[in-house]
């Protein structure tokens, strides 16, 4: 398996200026790689800097030391924790995806079109895209009658499934998965855990943030434990 | 938003623009700015409403600017639509002799030319992007006409189109904008705005003033354009809902400087200045 990201040093601070200039060390030296095609799992406890290493992958946070090296399949190795902005904005349009859970609405954007426009925006054509889309939406079990609707006033397992159809059918290289099933009930989680495998099947690389066991059993192929931002240890699946 | 092309590289780039009102002396940018807190010169009372201003953008890429009243966000694109003279700085466009000549050294002819023809702006307040005296139509024929167009038909036929893409209904446009609500307004700037293809539009608060229901449209109306068009946009807002939902990269400007500059959702998330995080902790 060819490398895909390796994380070297990586180290985040906050800097709270609002609050006399207090440091909250969120991340310490953390040390680790992602092969091509593979889950990464990432476990620990709520605050232990689960989602602040995966908003260190995206960019969202400025990492404040370190290297996470990417190899990119159309630009080469690209250190995201240095890259310039665009950069990064052409990477995760074309190349990297997050998907949190929450869903970020955009006001009067009825819920297909929200999940078909990353795939849009990549060039598929518009009715292959709401094509995808309805399938997606059809296999999560989202009530049909909801696929025209705005999703602000969706439940929170509509959002999350329409946050994870969103993400899946863009067809990312490198996806980043904050607890994808946390709101759904057991037929839909294993319903959004065989999208997420057949994406890996078609050579996506994962990390992945889960609580939920059996969705963590299902996808990690490896696991690594935080605890109080610091890496602990290593389970091979 | 469209896919930017990475390596076609910028299609403006911004260096050292600075506006000073008044009379300032050698010293009146160094004596104000956000270390000083305020952008008025204690000695001369020069005001310096932005200073230094350095950025690129690119091609189908939206930048964001926020900042609260008075940090020097709608000088920054007044500027560069040409509604005033800069005090010094550089802007070339590529979209202009392959972006090799500064936009400011420009005779008024060209002057004209690039705002006619390559830039598109909508005002905050609609009475300054339209003229209340023509009907709806005419104030997109003049935009029209100003870039060559000629054939009466031809203009008739392009404006109705582009009020039916804004959502503006047909059947008032030999109306005057007097008689419309705030919020069709602001949708036949747009339409004015983007009539003659420009490659750059600036959006300075048009959801300001607006009802929730009404901002929504008209920001998922730019959306489209934006993402129909691949126009690249400056969006000046001191609303970082609006901020958040168009734009891809962010500029935050306090007494007339930028203080930080990242990807919007870096700097929503993961403010790095004292000012944006104040900004952000301040949001509803």
């Amino acid at each position: 398996m060819a490398r895909l990201l390796e994380i070297r040093g990586l180290e985040k601070q906050f800097l709270l200026h609002i609050l006399n200039g207090k440091r909250i060390a969120a991340l310490h030296s953390i040390d680790c790689e992602i092969e091509e095609g593979e889950i990464l799992g990432l476990t620990g406890k709520s605050g232990s800097g689960k989602s602040t290493l995966m908003k260190c992958l995206y960019r969202t946070y400025l990492p404040t030391a370190g290297q996470i090296l990417y190899h990119s399949a159309s630009l080469g190795p690209v250190d995201l924790a240095r890259a310039d902005e665009h950069t990064i904005i052409h990477l995760r349009r074309t190349e990297i995806t997050y998907c949190s859970q929450f869903l970020q609405v955009i006001p009067r954007v009825p819920a297909l079109d929200v999940v078909a426009e990353p795939m849009i925006r990549r060039g598929a054509d518009r009715e292959a895209a709401l094509g995808r889309a309805r399938e997606a939406f059809e296999r999560l079990g989202l009530p049909t009658e909801l696929w025209d609707a705005f999703p602000a006033t969706f439940s929170g397992g509509e959002q999350q499934r329409i946050n994870i159809a969103r993400a899946v059918i863009s067809g990312p290289r490198f996806l980043l998965l904050d607890e994808p099933t946390a709101s759904l009930d057991a037929k839909t989680k294993d319903a959004v855990i065989d999208m997420i495998l057949e994406l890996r099947q078609s050579g996506c690389s994962i990390a992945l943030i889960s609580h939920d066991a059996h969705t963590m059993q299902r996808l990690a192929s490896r696991r690594l434990h935080l605890a109080e931002g610091r890496m602990e240890e290593e389970v091979h699946a | 938003m469209n896919d930017m092309a990475l390596n076609s590289g910028w299609l403006l780039r911004v260096r050292g623009l600075t506006k000073i009102y008044g009379q300032p002396d050698g010293d009146s940018i160094a004596r104000t700015g956000p270390q000083a807190s305020t952008n008025i010169c204690p000695v001369t009372g020069a005001i310096v409403a932005c200073a230094g201003i350095d950025f690129d953008l690119y091609p189908g890429e939206v930048l964001g600017v926020v900042g609260e009243s008075g940090s020097g966000k709608s000088t920054l694109v007044q500027l560069l639509y040409f509604d005033q003279p800069p005090t010094a700085g550089s802007a070339f466009f590529t979209a202009l002799d392959n972006g090799t000549t500064d936009l400011f050294t420009l005779s008024n002819q060209r002057r004209r030319h690039v705002r006619n023809h390559l830039l598109g702006m909508v005002y905050q307040n609609p009475r300054d992007g339209l003229n209340f005296n023509f009907t709806a139509g005419g104030n997109i024929a003049e935009k029209l006409i100003m870039a060559g167009s000629m054939n009466v038909a031809s203009i008739r036929e392009r404006s109705s189109n582009l009020l039916r893409q804004t959502e503006v209904p047909v059947a008032r446009m030999d109306q005057t904008p007097r008689t419309f609500s705030g919020g069709m307004q602001q949708r036949v700037q747009i339409s004015k705005a983007i009539a003659n293809h420009p490659p750059l539009l600036f959006l300075d608060e048009v959801t300001s003033g607006l009802d929730v229901s009404v901002q929504a449209k008209v920001l998922d109306m730019i959306r489209q354009i934006q993402s129909e068009l691949g126009i690249s946009m400056i969006v000046v807002s001191h609303d970082l809902g609006v901020i958040r939902m168009l734009t891809d990269r962010t500029l935050v400007l306090k007494n007339g400087r930028i203080v930080e500059s990242g990807l919007t959702d870096q700097i929503l998330q993961d403010p790095q200045h004292a000012y944006t995080q104040l900004l952000v902790s301040s949001l509803l």
